[in-house]
């Protein structure tokens, strides 16, 4: 397989930076959320930002704490979970700014939608199967923006068609079982864009459909961010979905973030041995016979975190010095953060591409 | 009731000249098996889901089926099971013709524990009430084994699968992590020393690591077993990594099988290699990523009129390569290395072709 | 099996069990416990208000009030308990072999029901009484006929969904038989729905006999039960008002209780489905934070999610 150079690759990224506007739509702080009640602690300290038009991804194992990170910013916390502390502020049209923290069920609902796109793995469960796509997607038109019934429909078909979907006029009245699971991601895309929110959030949107669906949706999700400048964080477990579409991406590793930088940067030049393991298990585009790669080990429990490093448990080149206090995210060079102590002569180390290293 | 959609196939056709060579080397032996499921309203088989496909799988060996959602994977391990109406061909598991199976000779077939399915989602497959050692010593206790040694090979079987039989043993599904329930339908398979397993989209809803972890465990499986294995998966670099053999199904036909790195990396099938090149990578940066070709096929007005017909190739309403041959379905053709295509322009170079050809947008 | 057993941590269910273990008590050794002869007539104090000789005082032929209710529970528990029994085996035996013995079967024994259910209660149990002469056991036989229905279509409906599970599927795949499919998978979690309509059931049945007796249908006085004290006490509500009230309240606390007892049963029911989605946090096995895993999303979550996409 042919890599292109890290420098290649870092510039390819550098160029996509200087598209999109640079003003902050996301900005996450300090953000710590408990589950189980309170008892435990299954984020701690998240902050990062997402700027308009940029595609930030994030990665993890189950339980990492990305999906819960990405439910409080939707208002969607399972039962039992809740922000403990931090904040989240999304900035809205004209310098307005939202504390998505402190929203209440109403103000969540008018937000929702609006100014905040959301688009879920399992698509066929958020739509009403006794009504048509078309209206599920014409109603929110005509209740947040005021459209007549005509312009509603007229709309909705544009949209339709804005996400792909083939003869959009007939799959308006379609019912959701009559459409297979690529054009119901596509429905919801549409509708979760309707509005033109300033952020998208999608969840394990395309873990579910085949390769070539997937590879189709992602592509739909990087063509809406840059016709639309739509900011887009995208939650998955597969760091290859990752390197498809987004501009940075964040690791989070058992409630934590540990690498945070430009993809091609970290995709080829991992600094924390977490993000080095992740590469070695993504699927990679190799087709040979090979011992495939485990992370060996179970990411600790919420609230049972060792005092040093996470992963330091998991970790090839843990030292006792990992063990013994929080490890600092720490800024490096090239407008990255790495939550590894050995991160600088570790990065050399773990660069060598993981398709090279023989079987 | 399942277990008679096996009665409803008619006595097995004659075999068709090619399986002539003694079966028992093969683990599965598939041969021009068409399934349809019955029409709704009325008599008659409805439309087919798998039309006359022939497969091998010999003892030790991990074949990786590969398609669409909807392109009939699922459907050829059901009905390799007695769980899908055949509707024409034959299978043979060990040497034993299963579609000639009746009642109670089905249901000895099934005790024997020849073969096992693994479904897809194990917090649907394995009963939420019972615990861990019950559930994977059940196929055991259907086969009436005594306690005790179902007891050691429970723990053998959990053991095989990186379970401890003592920690777990005691636990019901919901106490256990996605991973580990899907290792406890693993052990629950391979408790009755299956000569074929078919595990049905095994790793879909895991993770990277568990995926790669489950994956392995079949590796291994096979190599210690002798087992024959076929995977069902819509991760392709995870599969080929395990695979002997990959079979590429669209739309219930076989358009192409052979030896895993020689399909992936040199496909003869457009579709497959529309499949390779959809796969996600690392080094494709974004811009280069748009450019994909053949993505999304011809638009609506690029397709050729006939590509919906009957008889027409099934791929050729999204294939850039279609031309007036393609009208009639091509037979899946030999090819060296024990590869075959159903296409009639299979050329190596077809994934240039693709490059080259008129590229679609959506 | 583990819903029934979750159900005896639930304090709601703790107080119905106790207040149950306790009419059952009075059930067996009502007629002991009765300070006086229940058919003992003193027509020199009908009527009376509570006093040191009758605490609850005395009906309107002077038969003591407490030893009639103590001595009357048996037979209104038992009565009820007979039916209820009846119905079960008349509805649970046929609703769980509609499934697997053929669709003929299936077919008349769906027939059979719905002719049963077109039958009115009172009605049908005076015929029956006619029939086979007025006693308790006939009149709480006749119930039992119309309540298994009830049984019937509650048991088919949830072996139907369990019929479909992919674990039944598996089991099948195993070889294994339908009595053993019925055993292992089957029955643990039809239990549950059928504790619940036992409970509502018993319920039904505990106020029918009252009503029955009401009628002069079941019990013939002076045997006493709750539902013929309340029948006659009725007559002389003029004299003594609160009076139908002693039989009322002890009917209400042991309906009561069976109602809490089916709601208790029917909750955790639901507790369990809803817990492999839990399973995260609930089983320690997990990081507890939920599962990335799609398997694992919890219904109510998903609902949650709706809202998002839809408003």
């Amino acid at each position: 397989m042919s890599v292109s150079s890290p420098s290649e690759a870092v510039e390819a990224v550098e160029a996509v930076h200087s598209g999109p506007g640079g003003e902050p739509v996301l900005t996450v702080d300090g953000l710590h959320i408990t589950v189980a009640g309170g008892r435990a602690e299954a984020v701690r300290d998240v902050a990062f930002t997402v700027h308009a038009g940029e595609a930030v991804g994030v990665v993890g194992e189950s339980g990492s704490g990305k999906t819960l990170t990405c439910r409080s910013l939707l208002g969607v916390l399972p039962p039992g979970c809740e922000v403990s502390a931090g904040s989240a502020v999304l900035a809205g049209d004209g310098g307005a700014v939202t504390e998505l923290t402190a929203l209440d069920r109403r103000q969540w609902e008018r937000l929702r939608g609006a100014e905040l796109g959301a688009v879920f793995q399992d698509p066929a469960s958020y739509l009403n199967p006794a009504l048509t796509v078309g209206r599920q997607l014409a109603e929110p038109l005509r209740v947040r923006l005021g459209m007549t019934r005509a312009r509603a429909r007229e709309r909705a078909v544009e949209l339709f068609a804005s996400v792909g979907l083939r003869e959009p006029a007939q799959v308006y009245h379609r019912y959701p079982h009559e459409l297979s699971g690529g054009m119901l991601q596509r429905v919801l895309i549409a509708i979760a864009v309707a509005c033109d929110p300033r952020l998208l959030v999608a969840d394990e949107a395309t873990t579910a459909l085949d390769t070539v669906v997937q590879a189709e949706v992602l592509d739909l999700l990087a063509r809406l961010r840059d016709e639309r400048g739509l900011a887009l964080l995208l939650v998955t477990h597969d760091l290859a979905v990752v390197a498809e579409v987004t501009d940075r991406v964040l690791v989070f590793y058992a409630g934590e973030i540990v690498e945070d930088g430009p993809t091609q940067d970290v995709v080829h030049r991992p600094a924390h041995p977490y993000t080095a393991a992740l590469l070695r298990v993504a699927s990679l585009g190799d087709w040979n016979r090979r011992e495939l790669a485990v992370i060996p080990g179970r990411p600790p429990e919420a609230g049972q975190a060792p005092p040093g490093c996470r992963f330091a448990d998991r970790c090839d080149f843990a030292e006792d010095r990992c063990r013994t206090a929080p490890i600092p995210l720490t800024r490096t060079p090239g407008g990255r953060r790495v939550r590894c102590v050995r991160a600088a002569e570790l990065t050399p180390i773990l660069t060598a591409p993981p398709e090279e290293v023989p079987a | 009731m399942t277990t008679t959609t096996g009665r409803l196939i008619d006595p097995a056709p004659p075999a068709p000249e090619k399986t002539a060579p003694p079966t028992d080397r093969r683990a599965l032996s598939v041969s021009g098996l068409s399934v349809a499921y019955p029409r709704r309203h009325g008599r008659g088989a409805g439309e087919s889901v798998l039309r006359g496909v022939d497969l091998e799988v010999t003892p030790g060996q991990i074949l990786g089926v590969i398609g669409e959602t909807g392109s009939g994977k699922t459907t050829l391990a059901r009905a390799v099971v007695g769980l899908a109406p055949v509707v024409g061909g034959r299978i043979e598991v060990a040497g034993i013709d299963v579609g000639g199976l009746r009642k109670r000779e089905l249901r000895d077939h099934r005790r024997s524990g020849v073969v096992q399915y693994m479904f897809q989602d194990p917090l649907r497959s394995l009963d939420p009430d019972l615990t861990v050692a019950d559930l994977v010593g059940e196929p055991l206790a259907v086969a009436g084994v005594e306690r005790a040694e179902r007891r050691a090979r429970v723990a053998e079987a959990l053991g095989r699968v990186g379970l401890d039989a003592d920690a777990l043993g005691g636990r019901i599904p919901a106490q256990l992590s996605g991973g580990q329930r899907q290792r406890v339908s693993l052990a629950r398979a391979i408790v009755t020393r299956p000569a074929l397993l078919l595990a049905d989209e095994p790793v879909s809803a895991l993770d990277a690591s568990n995926r790669n972890h489950v994956l392995r465990l079949l590796d291994e499986l096979r190599r210690d077993l002798g087992v024959a294995v076929v995977v069902i998966s819509h991760d392709l670099s995870s599969l080929a990594g395990i695979a002997d053999r990959i079979a590429v199904l669209y739309r219930g036909r076989l358009v192409e099988q052979g030896p895993t790195a020689e399909v992936l990396a040199r496909p003869l099938h457009p579709y497959t290699a529309l499949l390779t090149a959809s796969a996600p990578r690392l080094d494709r940066d974004p811009a280069v990523r748009r450019d994909r070709p053949g993505r999304s096929g011809p638009v609506s007005g690029e397709a050729p009129a006939w590509a919906g017909e009957p008889g027409a190739c099934v791929f050729a309403h999204r294939c850039p390569l279609a031309e007036a041959d393609c009208r009639t379905q091509p037979g899946g053709s030999p090819h060296p290395g024990e590869r075959s295509a159903a296409c009639h322009h299979p050329v190596t170079t077809s994934a240039d072709r693709l490059a080259r050809a008129p590229r679609a947008t959506t | 099996m583990r819903t029934l057993r979750r159900t005896g941590r639930m304090p709601a269910a703790r107080v119905a069990l106790a207040v149950l273990a306790v009419v059952a008590l009075l059930a067996v050794l009502g007629g002991v416990l009765a300070p006086q002869d229940p058919l003992a007539q003193d027509t020199t104090r009908v009527l009376q208000g509570p006093s040191g000789a009758h605490l609850l005082g005395t009906d309107y032929l002077g038969r003591d009030v407490l030893s009639r209710l103590l001595a009357g529970t048996g037979r209104s528990v038992f009565g009820a308990v007979e039916s209820v029994g009846a119905a079960m085996v008349l509805g649970v035996v046929p609703g769980l072999a509609s499934l697997w013995l053929g669709r003929s079967f299936e077919w008349s024994a769906l027939r059979v029901v719905d002719a049963l259910m077109t039958l009115p209660f009172t009605l049908f149990a005076i015929a029956a009484v006619g029939v086979f002469g007025n006693g308790l056991h006939q009149a709480m036989l006749a119930l039992g006929v119309l309540l298994a229905p009830l049984f019937f279509r509650v048991s088919r409906a949830a072996a139907l969904g369990l019929k479909q599970a992919q674990y039944v599927e598996a089991a099948e795949l195993m070889g294994a038989s339908r009595g053993r499919i019925l055993r292992t998978h089957i029955a643990a979690k039809v239990l549950p729905t059928i504790a619940v309509t036992t409970a509502h059931a018993l319920a039904t049945a505990l106020l029918t006999v009252a009503s029955l007796t009401f009628l002069g249908v079941g019990v013939q006085p002076p045997a006493p039960t709750w539902g013929g004290m309340l029948a006659s006490d009725l007559g002389y509500l003029a004299q003594q008002p609160w009076a139908p009230a002693l039989p009322g309240v002890l009917i209400m606390i042991t309906v009561g209780a069976l109602n809490l007892l089916a709601d208790a049963v029917r909750d955790s029911g639901a507790a369990q489905a809803a817990e492999p989605a839990a399973g995260g946090s609930a089983g320690g096995t997990s990081t507890g934070a939920p599962d990335d895993v799609p398997a694992a999303r919890d219904a109510r979550e998903r609902k949650a999610d709706e809202r998002v996409v839809t408003v």
